[in-house]
């Protein structure tokens, strides 16, 4: 277990956290996920699976958040690196992870790619928020960020982050198209 | 009492032999002189009174008067020695007398005499002549001649005898004097010299016996040493012997640690791999529960006791991968541990490589050393029966030195000056040699 694991809880993320009232906000289960020293927090639903990380293959000419592409039981997923699309930022990875790095693959649609991950916490339950705190400068991306365990905690909106990553590629998503 | 010296014995011979010839000479000459005398005196008081006897003859036969017998005696009288005259006749009356001195009496002798008479009475020369005339016998011409010429002359030849004697004796003695001086000087001479090589001939011989005494305990020391250091060459061979053993038995015993470090290494390889392998089961159990508890989470409600057990699951892939990791850092110190045994032990081999080496070198330069200690031990007897043999010699030399001192002593005795013996009394070096030769002593009188 990272260091980083250790401070924000010293475990995996308690599945049997308390939801939220029924007639309180919605709970949610987030996935907790490391990149380099920061956390960030995808919705459980948008994630397809978590896979070890293969062997990528570069893409020639594709822009620097593109990292290649990977074979996954027989697809081809792209591998995005959120550094790259954050601005890297304290993103740098750390030696001490517990375990390999790995990809977390979600899906908007038709459109699949693959997060890096230098870490996975868990899964966490986590109630709405009625009123999301997100910094101004923070990419379209990112949700919110919220306080987790005496960490700070990036809540990514996936069809967002698709779009994003599809729309820096020079590429068009449905969630891009859906997006107002 | 000391003898004598040469040159003393001959001067003390030679003055000797020339104060028996002198005296010889002397005694001789004056007795010589006195019977010369002697006999000049009678022959001449017989021939006078034999011319007296004739003279005086006619008177008496004439029996003319006295007168003219009296002028008969004129020719003789004066005469030095003559003392008195006096005719007897026949019937032994006294016809005529004449005397020139006066003479005690009963001092002449008056006697007629049938033939000529010579008799010596004292300091007196009495002569009775017998007269005759035609071939009658007239009487006796008796006459007495004094000594006293005689005895005068015979003293002055004494005086100049002894004097001439003594010139004799005085030139014989310097004559001894120098001639011993002639003899002596070079034999003192060459007693001084005999002596100083015979002193120089000890002295070298004493310093050469020493030397050779101080040969002989260097090389008794020096045997000494090479025994020791023999002794000390034999316990390093047997020490170098045990130290090789050992360090045999150490490059042994270190190449068996390494062999075994290695298949320590080799196993630990082996459990790395294994580790390795449960690593990766267990990420893959960790993906696996949380791919798990991810569709749980998918299926709502319904999912939610799937979701509690994929999260057991991961928390169990994680201890493992803890543990793992655990394991996997203390296989890294054992590994670096092993390393550091490997390399100490391949040091420690090859400083025992070198200890042997050293050991081999060390028993052979000591076997070496120890073949050279015994040459040089056989080198220092001979050597040590050579300096025997040449003290031996020096000791012989010694005594043949001290022979020619003695018989320096001896020279120098002869010669008298004893110049050599206070020099062998200044040189306590001309002593008896040491070995206690007493027949080669010095005798001291």
């Amino acid at each position: 277990m990272s260091e980083e694991d250790q401070a924000h809880g010293g475990g995996k993320a308690d599945p049997v956290e308390p939801p939220a009232s029924p007639g309180g906000p919605v709970a949610v289960s987030l996935m907790l996920l490391r990149l380099g020293q920061r956390w960030f927090a995808m919705d459980a639903r948008a994630i397809e699976e978590v896979a070890l990380r293969g062997p990528v293959t570069r893409v020639p000419m594709a822009p620097s958040h593109i990292l290649g592409v990977t074979s996954l039981r027989g697809r081809l997923v792209t591998v995005v690196g959120l550094e790259q699309m954050l601005g890297g930022a304290g993103m740098l990875p750390v030696d001490n992870s517990a375990t390999l790095p790995r990809l977390v693959v979600v899906r908007d649609g038709d459109f699949e790619m693959a997060v890096v991950a230098h870490g996975i916490h868990g899964l966490i339950e986590r109630a709405a928020s009625a009123a999301p705190v997100r910094p101004a400068d923070a990419p379209d991306f990112v949700r919110e960020e919220f306080d987790w365990q005496g960490g700070r905690v990036s809540l990514l909106d996936t069809s967002r982050l698709v779009a994003a990553a599809a729309r820096l590629a020079g590429m068009t998503s449905a969630a891009e198209d859906a997006i107002p | 009492m000391r003898a004598l010296g040469l040159r003393t014995k001959l001067v003390v011979t030679f003055t000797g032999l020339f104060l028996v010839f002198t005296l010889v000479f002397a005694w001789y000459l004056i007795h010589r002189q006195g019977t010369i005398a002697s006999q000049a005196l009678e022959t001449r008081a017989k021939g006078l009174s034999g011319i007296l006897a004739k003279l005086i003859a006619p008177a008496v036969d004439l029996d003319l008067d006295k007168s003219q017998a009296e002028n008969s005696l004129a020719a003789i009288k004066g005469h030095k020695d003559l003392l008195y005259v006096v005719v007897l006749k026949a019937d032994g009356t006294v016809y005529l007398r004449h005397s020139e001195a006066r003479l005690p009496p009963g001092s002449e002798l008056l006697e007629n005499s049938d033939t000529t008479r010579v008799e010596e009475r004292g300091q007196l020369v009495h002569v009775l002549e017998p007269i005759r005339s035609n071939g009658k016998d007239l009487g006796t011409l008796a006459a007495g001649f004094s000594r006293q010429s005689i005895d005068q002359e015979i003293q002055t030849s004494t005086r100049t005898v002894v004097l001439f004697s003594s010139v004799i004796l005085l030139v014989g003695f310097l004559a001894a004097w120098v001639v011993s001086g002639t003899i002596a000087r070079p034999m003192l001479e060459m007693a001084t010299q005999l002596t100083r090589l015979s002193q120089e001939l000890a002295g070298l011989a004493r310093t050469q016996e020493s030397a050779s005494s101080l040969q002989v305990s260097a090389i008794e020391e020096t045997r000494g040493t090479m025994e020791v250091m023999l002794a000390s060459a034999q316990q390093i061979a047997e020490s170098s012997s045990v130290v090789l053993g050992n360090a045999e038995r150490t490059v042994t015993g270190n190449r068996d640690v390494a062999h075994r470090v290695e298949e320590l290494n080799s196993h630990a390889e082996r459990v790395a791999e294994i580790l390795a392998v449960i690593m990766q089961v267990a990420d893959r159990t960790d993906l696996l529960a949380l791919n798990a508890a991810l569709e749980g989470t998918k299926a709502g409600e319904a999912g939610r006791g799937f979701t509690l057990v994929a999260a057991e699951m991961r928390r169990l892939a994680e201890s493992v991968m803890e543990s793992v990791a655990g394991i996997r850092r203390l296989m890294t110190d054992m590994r670096s541990a092993s390393h550091s045994a490997v390399a100490a032990g391949q040091e420690g081999i090859a400083l025992s490589e070198e200890t042997t080496r050293s050991a081999r070198d060390i028993a052979q330069v000591t076997q070496q050393q120890r073949k050279a200690t015994e040459q040089v031990g056989r080198s220092m007897d001979n050597m040590a029966a050579t300096v025997t043999q040449a003290t031996a010699s020096t000791r012989q030399t010694a005594a043949t030195a001290h022979d020619l001192v003695n018989a320096a002593l001896r020279l120098d005795r002869l010669v008298g000056t004893s110049s050599v013996v206070a020099q062998t009394q200044r040189a306590p070096a001309l002593a008896a040699p040491e070995d206690g030769g007493g027949a080669h002593e010095p005798r001291t009188e």
